[in-house]
This record gives C-alpha cells, sequence and structure tokens, in this order.
C-alpha cells in the first residue's frame, strides 16, 4: 500500500462520515419539529408587542403579556371563529389560575408574578387547558416577554465598560452605512502614511504634529459621539409597540387578534375535490305547462261578469270549471235583417201550421181528416216552433268563459261591456306552487345534471331538469326547469340566472368568490392563515365553479386555511 | 480496494438516515412501554396505569435523566375532562396520583421544570 492511499483512505471515510452525519441531522431536527426549544421567536417587527401563539386541531391560541396581565384570544383552529365562552386552566409559574372572559372576548390572567420575574427571563412556559363546550385541549404556550425596564439596561452597559460601547457605535455606525466612519478612516490612513514618510525622512518634530493631530481628531469624535445620538438615547424616543397589523418585509401581512376580529375574518380549510363545471344562463319564471291555463273567448263579443256578478280579481283562486265570464257575440245588421226575416217567414207559417192543426184537430174525431194526417201537421207545427225558439237563443245567449285548470288569477283583462276579440287572452290562471324556469342555453346540458337559479336577492332554487328545445331562439336552445321544493314569493316573468352544471369534472379546491382578491398587478391571490396571526398572499390560478365559488386549480394546498370573509380588507393592509 | 471502500462508505451514507429515523422516531413505545414525546432538551416517556402517572425523562441520547431537582405536572384529557397531576420525583421517575382513572393512553400535555428552571411540555396524542 502506498503512504498515498494510507492517508487517502482515512480522508474518505472522514468525508463519507461527515456527508452521511447530514440526513442524521436532518431528521434530528425534524423530530423536533412543532416544539420550541425554549427559545422564544423574537418579534418580527418592533411596533409588535411580544406574544405567545399555540394552535390544536380545535383551537388557536395567541397570549399577550399586559403589565401585570396576560391576555389570551381563543379562536376555532379551522374556521377563525372567536371562542368567548370557553374555559382557560392556565399552570403559571404561581399554580394553577384560571383566565376571566373580558368583555371584548378575550380572557384575561392576572399575572402579578410577571413583573416579579427574574430580568433575564425571555419567556414564559405556560400550559392552558382549553374547555369550550365538548372540545377539551391541551396547549403548551411559550410566551415571549417584553424586554425588562430601561434602568437595568443602561446599568448592564456601565459595568460593560467603553470597549463593549465603541465596538457598539462602530457597528451602529456601519450598520447606518454612515459616510463618517469611512471618511475617518481614510483620514486615519493618510495621516498614519504622512507619519512613516516623515519617520523614514528622519524629521522628527513633523511626525510629533501629525501624532498630535491625530490625537487631536479621534478624542474629538470621541466627544461628538458621546454627546450625539447614543443607542440608548435613541431607544428612549421609540414608540411603544402598538400591535398594529401591518405587511411584513417578507409580504406576509401580521394582522394581531384584535384587528382579525373588527376585521371579522374568517377561513376554511381548502378541500380538493372532483366539481362538474357549471355554466350560468339567463332564464326566466315561467308558470308550468301543466298546472297553468289561459281563458280565451272563442268568438268576439261583448264581455260581461258571470252569474255572480263580479269578474274575478287578480289572485282570486280558482276551481276547474268556474265560470269567469261570458261573451255575448254581436250580431252583424245583415245578419240581424237576415234573421228577421227567417223570424217572419217562421212565424208566418207557425200561424199557418197551427191554424191547420186546430182545423184537423176539430175534423179528426169526425173522421173526415185522418189521424196521420193531424199528427204531420202537429209535428210540422213542433219542428217549427223549435227552430223560432234556436233562432231566439243564438241571438241571445252568450259564451261561457271557465276556468280550465284550478289555480290563481295572474293576469285579468276583462272589463264589463268590453269588446272581446276572437282569440283574445281574457285570464291568466297559474298555480303558484307549480312553477318552472324556461333558460336559455348555449350548450347542450345533459338531462341528469343538477341546476340551481339564483334570484337576485340572493336566494338560491334547486331545479330539476325537463327537458331541451332544439329550435333555435336568439342562437340558443330553451332549456326548461321544474322547481323542487317551495316557490314561495316568485312571479312568473322574474329574470333569474340558473347555473347548470356541465359535463366537464374539474379537480381543485372549491373557495367563496370573495376569498379571491386581485392585487395591484393583476395576480389573483388568496391568503392563507399560516400561523395565529400571520396571512400570506398566495398566487393562484382561478376557474370559475358556479355563482357563489371559484375553483382554484394550482397554487393553494389541501389543508390550507383559505380566508373566505374579509379578503379584500386584509389586502388593503400596508 | 478503492472501489470496495467507496461501495462501503456509499452503504453507510445510505442506511445511516434508515437508522437516524429508527432512534429518532417518537412515535411509538419507549423503554418502558409508555408514550415518548419531546420536551424541549428532552425525550420525556409517559406511563399511565389507573389512577398513576408516572413520567420518565431521558436526554436527546435516549440516556435516562435522574429526576431529582425536577418538578412536574401532567394535565390529561380523561373523559372530555382534564385532569391535573402534580409529578414528584420518586426514584427514577416523576410520579403522580391522579384523582380519577386515566386509562393507559389518555390525550394531554406533560411539563417539566429542570433543575436550572426551565420549564418544557411534551404533548402525548
Amino acid at each position: 500500500m502506498s503512504p498515498f492511499r494510507l492517508t487517502a483512505a482515512p480522508r474518505a471515510w472522514a468525508v463519507a462520515l461527515a456527508l452521511s452525519a447530514l440526513p442524521f441531522l436532518s431528521p434530528l431536527a425534524r423530530a423536533h419539529e412543532g416544539h420550541d426549544d425554549g427559545a422564544p421567536k423574537a418579534p418580527i417587527s418592533k411596533t409588535i408587542a411580544p406574544r405567545g401563539a399555540a394552535a390544536s386541531a380545535a383551537f388557536e391560541l395567541v397570549a399577550i403579556p399586559k403589565g401585570e396581565a396576560i391576555v389570551f384570544y381563543l379562536d376555532r383552529f379551522a374556521t377563525g371563529e372567536p371562542i368567548t365562552d370557553a374555559t382557560l386552566e392556565v399552570e403559571t409559574p404561581a399554580g394553577p389560575a384560571t383566565a376571566e372572559a373580558a368583555a371584548d372576548g378575550s380572557y384575561r390572567l392576572p399575572a402579578p408574578w410577571l413583573v416579579k420575574r427574574d430580568p433575564k427571563d425571555d419567556h414564559l412556559d405556560l400550559v392552558v387547558t382549553v374547555t369550550a363546550g365538548a372540545d377539551v385541549d391541551v396547549l403548551p404556550l411559550t410566551v415571549a416577554l417584553p424586554a425588562a425596564g430601561a434602568p437595568a439596561a443602561e446599568a448592564g452597559h456601565a459595568e460593560e465598560g467603553w470597549l463593549h460601547r465603541l465596538t457598539e457605535l462602530l457597528t451602529d455606525r456601519l450598520a447606518a452605512r454612515d459616510p463618517g466612519a469611512g471618511l475617518a478612516a481614510a483620514g486615519g490612513f493618510l495621516l498614519g502614511l504622512a507619519a512613516m514618510g516623515l519617520m523614514r525622512a528622519g524629521r522628527r518634530v513633523p511626525v510629533l504634529a501629525v501624532l498630535v493631530l491625530a490625537a487631536t481628531l479621534v478624542l474629538g469624535a470621541a466627544a461628538f459621539a458621546h454627546e450625539g445620538d447614543h443607542p440608548e438615547s435613541r431607544m428612549a424616543f421609540a414608540p411603544p409597540p402598538a400591535d398594529l397589523a401591518q405587511r411584513l418585509p417578507d409580504g406576509a401581512v401580521f394582522v394581531p387578534k384584535p384587528t382579525q376580529r373588527l376585521l371579522s375574518l374568517r377561513t376554511v380549510i381548502a378541500a380538493e375535490d372532483s366539481y362538474r363545471r357549471t355554466v350560468s344562463l339567463p332564464g326566466r319564471i315561467i308558470p308550468d305547462p301543466n298546472a297553468s291555463g289561459v281563458v280565451q273567448s272563442s268568438v268576439g263579443g261583448r264581455l260581461a261578469p258571470p252569474p255572480s256578478g263580479t269578474f274575478p280579481r287578480l289572485g282570486t283562486k280558482v276551481s276547474p270549471g268556474e265560470v269567469l265570464a261570458l261573451v255575448t257575440p254581436p250580431v252583424q245588421r245583415v245578419d240581424q235583417s237576415d234573421m228577421r226575416q227567417r223570424q217572419g217567414e217562421l212565424d208566418q207559417q207557425i200561424a199557418i201550421v197551427q191554424r191547420r192543426v186546430d182545423r184537423f184537430l176539430k175534423l179528426a174525431p169526425s173522421g173526415a181528416v185522418s189521424q196521420v194526417q193531424l199528427e204531420e201537421a202537429q209535428d210540422e207545427l213542433k219542428g217549427l216552433k223549435d227552430r223560432r225558439t234556436a233562432l231566439d237563443r243564438i241571438r241571445q245567449e252568450p259564451e261561457v268563459l271557465v276556468a280550465p285548470v284550478g289555480g290563481v288569477i295572474a293576469e285579468a283583462a276583462a272589463v264589463a261591456g268590453q269588446m272581446a276579440a276572437s282569440g283574445q287572452m281574457v285570464f291568466q290562471i297559474v298555480d303558484p306552487g307549480k312553477l318552472w324556469v324556461e333558460a336559455l342555453s348555449f350548450d347542450a346540458l345533459t338531462p341528469a345534471s343538477d341546476a340551481t337559479a339564483r334570484l337576485a336577492d340572493g336566494r338560491s332554487l334547486p331545479l330539476a331538469y325537463q327537458g331541451a328545445g332544439l329550435a333555435d331562439r336568439n342562437q340558443a336552445i330553451p332549456v326548461q326547469f321544474g322547481i323542487r321544493g317551495g316557490s314561495e314569493g316568485l312571479r312568473v316573468g322574474q329574470f333569474v340566472t340558473v347555473l347548470a352544471a356541465t359535463d366537464t369534472e374539474q379537480r381543485g379546491l372549491a373557495v367563496p368568490r370573495a376569498s379571491v382578491v386581485r392585487t395591484a398587478n393583476g395576480q389573483d391571490v388568496v391568503y392563507a392563515h399560516t400561523a395565529a396571526e400571520r396571512y400570506e398572499a398566495r398566487p393562484v390560478r382561478v376557474a370559475p365553479l358556479d355563482g357563489t365559488r371559484v375553483l382554484v386549480e394550482a397554487g393553494v394546498k389541501p389543508g390550507t386555511r383559505v380566508v373566505v370573509q374579509g379578503a379584500e380588507l386584509l389586502d388593503q393592509v400596508r | 480496494m478503492l472501489i470496495q471502500r467507496c461501495l462501503t462508505a456509499g452503504a453507510v451514507l445510505a442506511l445511516l438516515p434508515v437508522w437516524a429515523t429508527g432512534v429518532y422516531a417518537h412515535d411509538g413505545t419507549g423503554h418502558r412501554g409508555g408514550r415518548v414525546a419531546d420536551a424541549g432538551p428532552y425525550h420525556i416517556e409517559l406511563v399511565t396505569k389507573d389512577r398513576t402517572v408516572e413520567v420518565y425523562v431521558y436526554d436527546a441520547k435516549e440516556k435516562a435523566v435522574a429526576p431529582a431537582g425536577f418538578k412536574g405536572t401532567a394535565i390529561l384529557v380523561v373523559g372530555g375532562k382534564p385532569a391535573r397531576v402534580t409529578l414528584t420525583p420518586a426514584e427514577a421517575r416523576l410520579t403522580g396520583e391522579a384523582e380519577v382513572p386515566v386509562g393507559t393512553s389518555p390525550k394531554g400535555l406533560v411539563q417539566i421544570t429542570g433543575p436550572d428552571g426551565a420549564a418544557a411540555s411534551g404533548r402525548f396524542n
């Protein structure tokens, strides 16, 4: 074995081991996921008070230390709905205590031990037992504590001495990109160069002068720094944390719990499913053709009320066969003279036959006239009288308009004495319990497809497909749906939007339309509730689904808590 | 020979994550048949039997930690009601008596406070 191999092999082993340790470290980190190892997260912004949050499958809890108390906010995890009637038992350093519900929906835990704590403690570990109705959960909570008061900080600095202060000043200057610091460094460098050059030349006096100049500058700068902006003095002017809703540098939105309640933010846990794409069609309410009818006059004539004396009013309930109106056909002048003529003729014939019958009646018993002749004459008279009566009846008897179906008078155009044209609709009868919707569709709908009708007031009606026409009407085909369930408050002719499902199925997450917000750059986003008080905008691709929901096809994973109420307000947070 | 070593190294590299996952998975049972959870720098094992609640403390390397100086509280949800059990060191464990029988695998949380005053809690679901 060569010496090279001897050295190379252990090295290879070392590298291999180091590499293999990497995956070893990652499960370790994963094993601790969900647990904070005692170190609370630093406040994300200086204007946000220190706080702590915990969540379980049922609850989301936020604790904010405020003076001598800790304020808790409890919400449902999935919906973000505040829970104001729960019992919160807290394991505090001073033993178990119960947080009292406050009027604003929060819970207040008096914590006098908070001010007496060790100033070095920057966090507090609490265990909160939440009982809300039937749900019980135990939540561990690490609450970050506000920094101890200013005097303590000052004392700490005094002990650390000037060196610490100088380094702090320098780092501060560098952080602030102060041009003064750079200039001072460049100046010092130049002075050093000058001093070295002079020393080489063997001149003592100018060297001393340069050194004195440098010392003056350094001391002067130090003095200036002391009366200038010392970090401590600047800290005194920093406003106290006000807990304002704000957009964080990483683009997420921080919304404190009280503001969440004010904006009434609600979420749902998005779940992926397959949905049928729906189309929205313009439609209107029509009466069920089998449960409605029109009353028309078959002849033109003068309208007269039925024997009851009044025409049925709008909204009157009528039963099938009920007389609604009478139509008396007018008799034309020429017809009238014709009828007079015929009447005269008939009257004349009746008079002649009557006399003949009378004569035959006298002669028949004696046998001068046969019984047959008498009976013939009597029959003739009867026939003539019948014809005469019929002529009278035709002149006088009106057409009776009856209700063809039962229902309610939906339209009435009857006025006494009005001349109704032949075929004119006098009444329309509709059964208000049986209404249909007729929509115009540009796609062929499948008979099995579900549909709903949305009214202008936001109500929606379930519809059952009845049939579609094939004849084109305005480049669309009429499709009829029956209204399932109640149809109260609807009127015939009312416009509705019909949402009918088509055959094409899409997979995605259905979210309410209001949860998608269009940002200034035209991108559609939804807000995901990622932590108790943190919302993140997620760019999404959406497709129309139905009237109230849209389908998120990409951009949000199932299980994400998506803001469904108040997303528009959340988007306004700057 | 070099190839052989490379292969060995590769095998070790491939197997280590499996071994690591085995060691650090906290689901399942611990040394005493109880459930194990993370609690800050410690791993704790919860063993419940009838009314007795026992908590064993291990460090990150699964080595038993002497319970002297530790304090603990277990809050266990029993029949929809929380039961609070104060745990005191006894022999190699922290133990306490609940007021009601807690069963063998109650849902809940164990909070332990170390000798240095740092509190840590482990959740059992």
